[in-house]
Formats: structure tokens, sequence, C-alpha cells
């Protein structure tokens, strides 16, 4: 779990706000190589213009600015503007007075600076992390129904079938006849199917009614989903 | 009069107390010396009185003797002078009639004298002794003696009626019956003698007893007397007694107790002493380890902005130092970046060092004097407040005159600076309706004087405490918050250090708005030429 693929992030813009240009300077600096954009910015006004002109997918604010407090704006943005947009906070104290907000705010995540780069970005990685894949989620469900609609249905039925009767060690517990029995497809169909399968290394017969899924020797879509949940 | 007194006073209260009592003696013995002497002198008056009173009793008598000598010599013998024709009828009728007179005026003038009454005063104080000494024998005229002086006025008559018979009958010649009314007149002349004779005896009798019995009154009251004076006397010199010892055991006993109270007193004094210099020295450690918290507490909060102003520039230290490693990752560490990195981090650091020099000589003053810029001074303390001002969203406006160099302890001026802006903070953060907070200083320059005012928003400090809130541990903040030491210590530092003055007033400032605000301004003036004098 330590190792999280950073990718991701390319696809997303970020902004940030922050009181101490120097830092947000740098800390931008480093953001930059890991998100599509940036917008670094030290006031909240210009950071409310910024979201009003430009898609937003996560906001990292310092909580502590010149006389203004990144809770309240986030407060504001969510209550009042109606933005639900993911927050991650940062802040120079440990204080359980900001804590009980940023809880009650329902922010994402709370990061005492000094600033680690690296839980920034795992952090905001975290964060992104839901929206990137119920993104893919969407894209591959829209894959198969293109795919359905342009191929056999019987065999993606027995896709369907086959993937949704896996126990828990990737076996596949049925006979030909269970299968005709549950779903309306003839036997040479069955056979011819099952045979491509196994000549791709997919499905592998262990003995009668046992076959191995091996997921692994799926061909690469294109773009691939990242699974390591 | 008061005069006098306050004159004898005068004289009195240089007068020993010993020689106080003899005077008071000497005093007592005269006074009672001198009553006796009076009374002595009013005795003997009085005895003067009754003897001269004897005399009057006397007197009287001597007119008896005068009419018993009458009798005898003129009637008697004239009456044997006639029986015996030795005398002419007309000069017998002459002595006869012409003793007869004298004995009529002489017995009225006896009886006069007699029932005559001496009155005034010797009778009075006769008459107070009697009463004094239950002597109620009034000399009362007897039984006897009245029958007697009825009887000599009987005799008297029958005689002077005899003596007229016997002129009558001698004017017309009748001698036999002449001679028996010369000799009954004879033997009656006889009687009335010894009548009178008695008389006589009877009152020189009644008179010698009376004299007597004075004389015993008198020796009795002299006895009385000197018993009554020896007695007084020696009441006198007993209570005398009494009273000065009474007076030398109190006089002693007194002067025991003033011993003993000023010996009491005198070791009071030596503890008392000591317990003031040992009060002295406590107060003084009190009072520096006020100073040592005041310190402290200064120390912290500056320590807290400090910490701030260090945080800060750590983070992005931190931040660079970061980037290095990601994007060395990610294949951008170029050497652009690496130079404008290393720049930037090099600021920063030299940052953080200056300021930790700025704590370092702000709590680790060099104790000497030195000659400094005032707006310099109050810049470096508007600096260390500066986060903690930024954080409780106060704003701070420094008006500076132009340079004004002074000569004196620099940190001791940042300091007290320092503790009258964290008292307007403390202030502004306890009234959390007052909008706006603002702290305004402002420096200026007189002929005399440099003046430093600080003015906050806070409302102004309230009338009943305007005049303590320069005490030490006088406090209206939170214990938390306010150590109660900071204005004190303020004061302290400039009254002592500067020789200058602090104060506070309350007043409506404008801020460069329209609106007034009730304000509270602290002054601080110091002399211009600094604490060279």
């Amino acid at each position: 779990m330590n190792k999280r693929n950073l990718d991701i992030l390319g696809n997303f813009n970020i902004l940030y706000i922050e009181d101490e240009p120097e830092l947000l300077r740098h800390t931008a600096t480093v953001l930059e190589d890991f998100v599509q954009k940036i917008f670094p910015t030290l006031s909240c006004k210009e950071a409310l213009e910024i979201i009003q002109k430009n898609r937003v997918d996560i906001i990292l604010t310092d909580i502590n600015l010149k006389h203004e407090n990144g809770i309240e704006f986030l407060k504001e943005l969510k209550f009042e503007l109606g933005y639900n947009i993911p927050s991650i906070v940062t802040t120079a104290y440990t204080d359980t007075e900001y804590l009980i907000d940023a809880i009650k705010l329902k922010v994402e995540d709370y990061i005492v600076k000094p600033i680690n780069i690296k839980d920034l970005l795992n952090s905001i990685h975290d964060v992104l992390l839901p929206i990137a894949q119920e993104k893919e989620i969407k894209k591959s469900y829209n894959m198969i129904r293109t795919i359905s609609a342009v191929t056999d249905g019987k065999q993606v039925e027995l896709v369907k079938f086959i993937l949704k009767n896996l126990d828990d060690e990737s076996m596949f517990n049925y006979s030909y006849g269970d299968i005709m029995n549950q779903i309306d497809v003839s036997k040479p169909t069955v056979i011819k199917f099952f045979r491509q399968l196994s000549q791709k290394g997919i499905l592998t017969k262990i003995q009668n009614r046992k076959y191995f899924f091996n997921e692994n020797s799926l061909p690469d879509p294109g773009e691939e989903i990242d699974c390591e949940i | 009069m008061k005069d006098f007194f306050k004159y004898a006073n005068k004289k009195l209260e240089n007068v020993k107390f010993a020689n106080k009592t003899k005077i008071l003696i000497f005093t007592i013995f005269g006074g009672t010396i001198l009553i006796g002497f009076l009374m002595f002198i009013s005795i003997f008056a009085l005895k003067y009185d009754f003897e001269a009173l004897f005399v009057n009793l006397t007197k009287p008598q001597v007119k008896l003797e005068e009419i018993k000598d009458i009798y005898q010599v003129n009637i008697k013998e004239t009456l044997s002078a006639i029986k015996e024709n030795q005398i002419s009828k007309a000069e017998g009728i002459e002595v006869l009639s012409l003793a007869e007179q004298i004995i009529k005026k002489q017995w009225r003038e006896y009886k006069a004298e007699e029932n005559e009454k001496i009155g005034g005063l010797p009778e009075f104080a006769s008459n107070w002794l009697n009463f004094f000494l239950l002597q109620r024998d009034k000399t009362q005229k007897t039984v006897f003696e009245q029958r007697i002086i009825q009887n000599i006025e009987k005799k008297i008559k029958s005689i002077n009626k005899k003596t007229q018979v016997i002129i009558s009958l001698l004017n017309t010649k009748k001698s036999i019956k002449n001679k028996k009314i010369i000799n009954d007149t004879i033997l009656e002349t006889n009687s009335i003698n010894i009548y009178l004779s008695t008389l006589i005896t009877n009152n020189l009798m009644h008179a010698i007893s009376k004299k007597e019995a004075n004389d015993r009154l008198f020796n009795t009251s002299t006895m009385m007397l000197v018993f009554l004076i020896s007695l007084s006397f020696i009441f006198i010199i007993l209570v005398s007694i009494t009273i000065i010892n009474n007076f030398k055991e109190l006089h002693y006993s007194l002067e025991e107790n003033i011993d003993k109270k000023t010996k009491e007193l005198r070791a009071l004094n030596i503890s008392l002493e000591s317990r003031i210099s040992k009060e002295v020295e406590n107060s003084r450690k009190k009072d520096s380890i006020m100073f040592q918290q005041a310190r402290l507490a200064s120390m912290g909060e500056v320590l807290q902005n400090i910490a701030h102003q260090w945080r800060q520039p750590l983070g992005t230290l931190m931040m660079i130092i970061q980037s290095f490693q990601s994007k060395y990752e990610v294949g951008k560490l170029n050497e652009n970046f690496l130079n404008q990195s290393v720049d930037d981090a090099l600021k920063i650091g030299q940052n953080m060092s200056d300021t930790l020099d700025d704590f370092k000589n702000f709590f680790m003053p060099n104790r000497a004097k030195q000659t400094f810029d005032v707006k310099k001074a109050i810049e470096k303390s508007i600096s260390l407040s500066k986060y903690q001002l930024e954080k409780d969203e106060i704003k701070l406006d420094f008006m500076p005159s132009k340079a004004i160099k002074t000569y004196g302890f620099k940190n001791e001026l940042i300091h007290v600076v320092l503790n009258l802006i964290n008292n307007s903070k403390d202030i502004l953060l306890s009234r959390p309706n007052v909008g706006e907070k603002k702290i305004l200083i402002i420096l200026k320059q007189t002929k005399q004087k440099i003046i430093i005012n600080v003015i906050d928003n806070g409302g102004g400090v309230k009338n009943d405490i305007i005049t303590k809130i320069f005490d030490p541990y006088f406090t209206t903040k939170h214990k938390s918050i306010g150590t109660g030491i900071g204005l004190y210590m303020a004061k302290q530092l400039v009254e002592r250090h500067m020789l200058g003055k602090i104060y506070c007033k309350n007043i409506k400032y404008k801020f460069g708005k329209k609106e007034f605000y009730d304000s509270a301004m602290f002054s601080v003036e110091l002399p211009i030429e600094g604490t060279t004098s």
C-alpha cells in the first residue's frame, strides 16, 4: 500500500491557498510535476475567482491565512455557494479546535506543517482515487456495452455468468449442463467459447466441473484500471 | 489668673517629684498650724469676752453696795444724829430726802442693769458654745433671790414711808413719837442692809460660780481643741504619710514600668530594625523575582513570536529540500532549478539567523548604556510582537518622527514598548465588540522630552482602576493571560532606569477615520539627553 500510482493525479486540477509566498511557490513547483494544473494563490478571494472560472478537482488550503481562515472559506464554499469540492487543510497547529471544525466540515484530510511532500501527494492521491476509479469504472462499463452492441450477445452473457459465479479463489465450478440450465445457450456455443478462452490461457480446466480463471492473462484493452484496492 | 496657673504649672513641671511632695507636706503642716493658731486666738478672744461679761455682772453689785452704804451712813447715821440731836432738823431733813432720792435712783439703775441683756457676738458665742457643750443652765433668778428683792423693795417702801413720817414729824417737832419711829427706821435700815448684803453675796456667789463654769468651759474647750488639733494633726500626718508612700510606690512602680517598657521598646526597636531590613531584603527579592517573572512572561510571548517566525521559513526550507528529491524523481532536476532553490534556501536561512539574533540581543542584553535610535527600538518592539498581533488580527500603526538618538538602555526601552503593546493587545482581545482592533504608536520630540504614545481603541481604562493599573500584580485579565506585572515593570524601568515618566489617560481618538473611539493612551516621557545626567 506504500507505493501509490501517482499517475492518476495527472488528470486533476488542484487549487492551493497559502499566505506564505515562499512556501506557496516552492510547494507549487513540486506539485506541478504531478497534476494537470495547479492554481497557487495567496488569498481566499483569488481562490474563489479561480473556482468560478476553472475546473478545480481538489482544494489544498492553509488554515491560518492573513486575516482569513481556510476553514471558514471552505465552509462558505460548501454551505453557501454549493461547491462540493474535496479538500485538504494544512496547519501549523495541532489544535483540536480546528480539528473538530475540520471533521464537521468533512474535510478529507488534515496535514500538519511542515509539509512532507510525499505525505501530501499520497493524501491527494487517496482523496482523488475514488473519483478516478469511478471515472474508470464508468469508462469500462461503457466499453463493455459498446462491445456487446457489436458482437454476439450469447458470448457476452456467458462472460457475465462466469465472472458472476467465480468463487474466492477465482474458481468456476459449473458443468456445461449447469450452464445450459441457467442461461439460454446451445452446447456447441459453450464448448467453442470455453475452447477459445483456454487457448488464450484465461480459463484453465483443473478437473471436471472446475476451471481456474486467470485474470492476468486478460489482454490490455488500452487503458488500465488501477486495481490495487 | 490663668496666666498665673500657667506660670505655676510651668514652674512645677521643672520641680522634682520628691520636692513636690515636700511642698505638699509643708503646705499641709503650715495650713494646720495656721488653723490651730487662729483657733487659739479666737478662744482667747472668747475668754476675754467672758471676763468682760464678769465685769458687767459685778457692776450692779457696786450699786447695791452704794445703796447699802447710803442706808448705813446717810439714813441710819442721820437718824441716830437726829435722835441724839447732833444735827439740826433742817440738815436732817435735807440729808434724808437726798438719801431717799439717791436710793431710788440707784435701785432703779440696779434693776435696769440686772435685767439688761448682754447681746451681740459674745452672747452668740456663749450660746453657741453652750449649745455645743450641752450646758444649758441659763442663769435664771432663783426664788430666793426674787424673794430677797421683793423684801428689799418692801423695806425700801416702808423706810421711805417712815422717813417721810419722820420728816413731817420733824417739821411738827413731835419728838417722842419721833424717837420711836426713828428707832424702828434704824432697825429696818439694819434689816434692809442685811438683805442687801445677802443679795450682794448671793449675786457675787452667782457670778463666781458662773466664772468658774466659764473657766471650766474654757479649759474643756482648750483641752478639746488641743486634742482635736492633735488628732487632726496625727490624721493629717497619717494621711500624708500614706499618700506620700503611695506616691512613692506609684512613682517607683512607674519608674520601674518605664524602665521595663524602655527596655522592651529598645528590644522591639532592635528586632524591628532587623525585621525591616529583612523585609526590605525580602521585598527586594520579591521585586527581582517579579522582574524575573515578567521577563519570563514577555520572553514566552517573544518566544512564541520567534517560534512562529521560525516555523514558517522552516516549512519552506523543508519544502525546498523535498523538492530536490521530487524533481529528481520526475527527472526535472536541472541546474536552473537547483540554483534557484539553493538561493532561496540560503536567503531563508539568513532570515532565520537574523530572527535568532534579535531574540538573543533582546534576552541576553549587554547591560551597558549606549546611544541608540528610539525609532529603531520601537520598530524592534513592533517586530517582536508582530506575529501575535497578526494572529489576533490587530492592526498596529507606527507614526514615527525623524530618528531620535538617546543614550540609555536600548533593550529596556524595547521591553517597555513591548509591554505596552502586549497590554493593549490583551485589552483589545478582551473586548470582542470593538470591531477593527487598532493600536497606534506615536513618537514625537519636544525640546526637553521624547514622548512615546501607545493608543488603542479598546475603550479606555475604567476610572476606578486607572490609578491602580501600574500596581504590581494588578490585572483585569484572566489569570492565565496576565501576570499583572507588565505595566508595573514598565513603570519601574521608565522611572528608575530611564528617569522618565509613564502615565495613562483616557482619550477620544480618530485613528484616521471619521468616528471617534474611546481609547486608552499610555505615554512614556523620556528626558531628551537620555540618562547621562
